[in-house]
């Protein structure tokens, strides 16, 4: 059995603020779901709640993620348990390679599931890690951006550090397949790139997609839906999910909008997509 | 062989020690000229709501030093040996060791020998170059009148070395210096006097390190003069590692004549309470100076650094670019000032002070500061100070890095560009280490596979067929031909 990230009632707030209101969702390995819906409905800080991110606060409910529940994990665990977020803003680095960086995230990863930092080593230092021989890595890395078609020259650059916004969407992409996880996030992937670098985008994904992986795409058009099928479709609404189906429903969306999803009784929030 | 002096600095101590070394009249005169101005100048306080190491320093026990103990002759300490052997140059052209009051040994190939070049301790440059000495020793570039430490300096050096470079004569291999403390309770002196004639150059190292044990106050008061000649480079790089028991005060300067260049590199690790003045006299038309600057502080750790780029002749470049990292409970203020003198029109002078705090008890005040006398004048500076910023710490840790080594990956991110400007690979390799060191979140080793992973990696084949990341520039091209 593939792995299963299982959200229950999930709730969390800003700066007090609640931005998740009950959200229910399974992704299982080997599925693509499209999480639509308008800006500023929860999607982003279900991405970031699910990783982890201090900033929000978890008030209620439970993610788990291949039967453990992960709530209290520290991001960087849960990555090593093999969850991914690629960002919608990736943030950028100065000075550190993009080579650098991947080298040592890939070996963090292939640590698994365990504590690093918490209590192994009282002098504070980690313990040692196994080390990927920088040949190896390079294969390894050289076989990946083959298949995504990247360019060479990025990989001495600095991470995301003068990027143009389509390289860091590829940039991300980029890791996604280096690192294998089985269930990975994208955040609004597809935002802010014109249509040739939104096929560039598409075309890696489906190079990346297979049974082992499985894919929870956020996104508020049906654009990127033309060259990605999804196998679900889920509607999020000022924090909740509101409606899920299958690939037609995104169809339906982008002929009918989100209004006439609006749940009775509660007024549009308009809050900044975080 | 001298004797070591007792505890206590005075005008006696200063007389017993020219006496001893058999000084001439007007090097003793010089001396108790200089003493008499020690005695006389307030010590700096700084200002009001600052950081507070100069009234720090005020306060230091200077009674209780020992103004001189001389190294050990013959042969080398087995800890200075060691130190050579770990040292950051390779390849030397030469080679002075200071043990605490002392320069213990001092060597130059015979290649340089015959083309002129003098390398030897201060001493001997008294009695062999005595014109030499007067003419440059403390009168223009750190004058002993600057400052009461730099009188101080002058009443009681002892150390230090001589460097005198024939007009055309370029020295490939770095040469390097070594000052070692290991006496409790000392106050010792390290000088470098350096001429470079016109379209020389030379690449200086200096070292300081320590192994001094107990609580006793131990202070190194260190001067570097720089004379560059016309057309001459000179890059002196110094690192100063010395244990959080020991006390420096450092000056450091530099004359320009025409067109000549000077780097100096500035490594400040160590020590416990340090005030470093470095500048840049840039008379010369059309000389360009450089300071770059690197400091990690732990523990109570305080610095106080000022620099000072003085644009005097016409078209002259200052580049000063400072970085620092501050963990536990240490304090670090930095002025750094660009002065325009009247008629230094052309001038283009840049500065900028960065410093980054890993914890909530550590203090930087960077400040930056501009006197601008000339009209024709491009100049801008900046300073920062911050903390790591959060969201680059998430976007690490989501990829699988705990946050220790997150941590340690963004500073070593924000050291790398003024790593990459210092030219010796050595001292980058050292710093680097210490950086990872001193970081929790290091791996012994890692800092090796640090610098293996900077390296400019080239893989072959992936070109082929290849796209740039933001889309085909092939595509591109084939659209600007078209719109033609």
């Amino acid at each position: 059995m593939g792995s299963e990230l299982v959200i229950k009632n999930l709730h969390a707030n800003i700066e007090g603020k609640p931005i998740l209101r009950g959200v229910d969702l399974v992704v299982r390995q080997g599925e693509v779901h499209a999480l639509m819906g308008p800006n500023g409905s929860g999607k982003s800080t279900l991405a970031n709640v699910i990783m982890g991110n201090p900033k929000y606060e978890v008030t209620d409910g439970e993610i788990w993620f291949k039967g453990e529940n992960i709530l209290e994990y520290t991001p960087d665990r849960r990555a090593r348990m093999r969850l991914f977020l690629a960002f919608q803003y990736p943030m950028s680095i100065p000075g550190v390679s993009v080579a650098n960086f991947l080298r040592r995230s890939l070996e963090a990863v292939r640590e698994g599931n365990r504590p690093l930092e918490e209590g192994e080593n009282p002098s504070g230092r980690m313990t040692r890690r196994k080390t990927i021989p920088p040949g190896e890595f390079r294969k390894l890395l050289q076989e990946k951006m083959r298949l995504l078609k990247v360019d060479n020259s990025f990989i001495n650059r600095s991470i995301n550090d003068g990027f143009s916004g389509g390289e860091r969407k590829r940039a991300e992409i980029l890791q996604m397949a280096l690192l294998e996880p089985e269930i990975a996030l994208m955040d609004e992937t597809d935002s802010g790139l014109d249509i040739d670098a939104l096929r560039i985008i598409s075309d890696s994904v489906n190079a990346v997609k297979g049974p082992n992986l499985g894919i929870l795409l956020i996104t508020h058009y049906q654009r990127i839906l033309n060259y990605i099928t999804p196998d679900f479709v889920h509607v999020m609404y000022n924090g909740r999910i509101v409606r899920s189906g299958g690939k037609e429903l995104a169809q339906e969306l982008e002929e009918k909008g989100y209004e006439w999803l609006r749940p009775e009784g509660e007024e549009t929030e308009v809050t900044a997509d975080a | 062989m001298l004797n070591a002096l007792a505890p206590g600095l005075s005008r006696d101590a200063v007389e017993e020690l020219s006496r001893q070394k058999g000084e001439p009249e007007w090097m003793r005169q010089f001396r108790l000229h200089a003493w008499d101005v020690y005695e006389k100048t307030p010590a700096p306080l700084g200002r009001r709501g600052d950081l507070g190491t100069l009234k720090t320093l005020a306060n230091f026990k200077f009674q209780q030093l020992r103004p001189f103990v001389p190294g050990q002759e013959g042969a080398l300490p087995a800890a200075i040996q060691q130190s050579l052997e770990e040292a950051l140059v390779n390849e030397r052209s030469g080679l002075i060791v200071q043990h605490n009051s002392s320069v213990v040994h001092a060597e130059l190939s015979e290649e340089l020998k015959e083309q002129g070049v003098i390398l030897t301790d201060l001493d001997s440059a008294v009695r062999e170059h005595p014109e030499l000495v007067q003419k440059y020793f403390m009168t223009e570039c750190v004058p002993a009148g600057s400052s009461k430490y730099t009188a101080l300096h002058a009443a009681l050096w002892s150390g230090g070395f001589f460097l005198y470079v024939p007009d055309g004569v370029e020295i490939e291999a770095p040469i390097l210096a070594q000052v070692w403390l290991d006496a409790s309770g000392a106050a010792a002196f390290s000088h470098a006097l350096i001429i470079a004639g016109a379209q020389s150059s030379v690449r200086f190292v200096e070292e300081y390190t320590s192994g001094v044990e107990g609580a006793g106050p131990t202070l190194l008061s260190d001067a570097i003069e720089v004379y560059a000649g016309g057309e001459a480079q000179v890059e002196f790089s110094t690192l100063q590692d010395l244990g959080q028991n020991v006390w420096n005060i450092t000056s450091k300067n530099a004359i320009y004549d025409k067109d000549s260049s000077v780097t100096f590199v500035m490594a400040e690790l160590g020590s416990k309470v340090s005030l470093a003045s470095i500048g840049a006299g840039l008379q010369g038309n059309g000389s360009a100076g450089e300071l770059v600057g690197v400091f990690f502080t732990d523990h109570d750790q305080r610095y106080a650094i000022n620099s000072l780029s003085d644009h005097i002749g016409l078209s002259t470049n200052a580049e000063t670019m400072v970085k620092g990292v501050l963990t536990d409970q240490s304090r670090v203020e930095f002025d750094g000032m660009i002065r325009v003198r009247p008629n230094a029109q052309q001038t283009a002078s840049f500065l900028s002070a960065h410093g980054l705090l890993l914890s909530k008890q550590a203090r930087a005040e960077l400040i930056p500061g501009l006197e601008i006398a000339a009209n024709e004048v491009s100049a801008s500076h900046g300073a920062t100070t911050g903390q790591i910023d959060e969201e680059q710490l998430f976007y690490l840790m989501v990829r699988g890095i705990p946050r220790p080594e997150a941590e340690r990956i963004i500073v070593q991110g924000f050291f790398e560009p003024v790593l990459q400007r210092i030219p010796l690979e050595n001292l980058r390799a050292r710093l680097r280490r210490s950086i990872v060191r001193r970081m929790s979140g290091g791996y012994e080793t890692e800092a090796d596979s640090w610098i293996d992973a900077q390296e400019r990696w080239e893989i072959e084949g992936v070109d082929e067929g290849a796209v740039h990341l933001d889309g085909n520039p092939q595509d591109e091209e084939e659209i600007k031909l078209t719109e033609y």
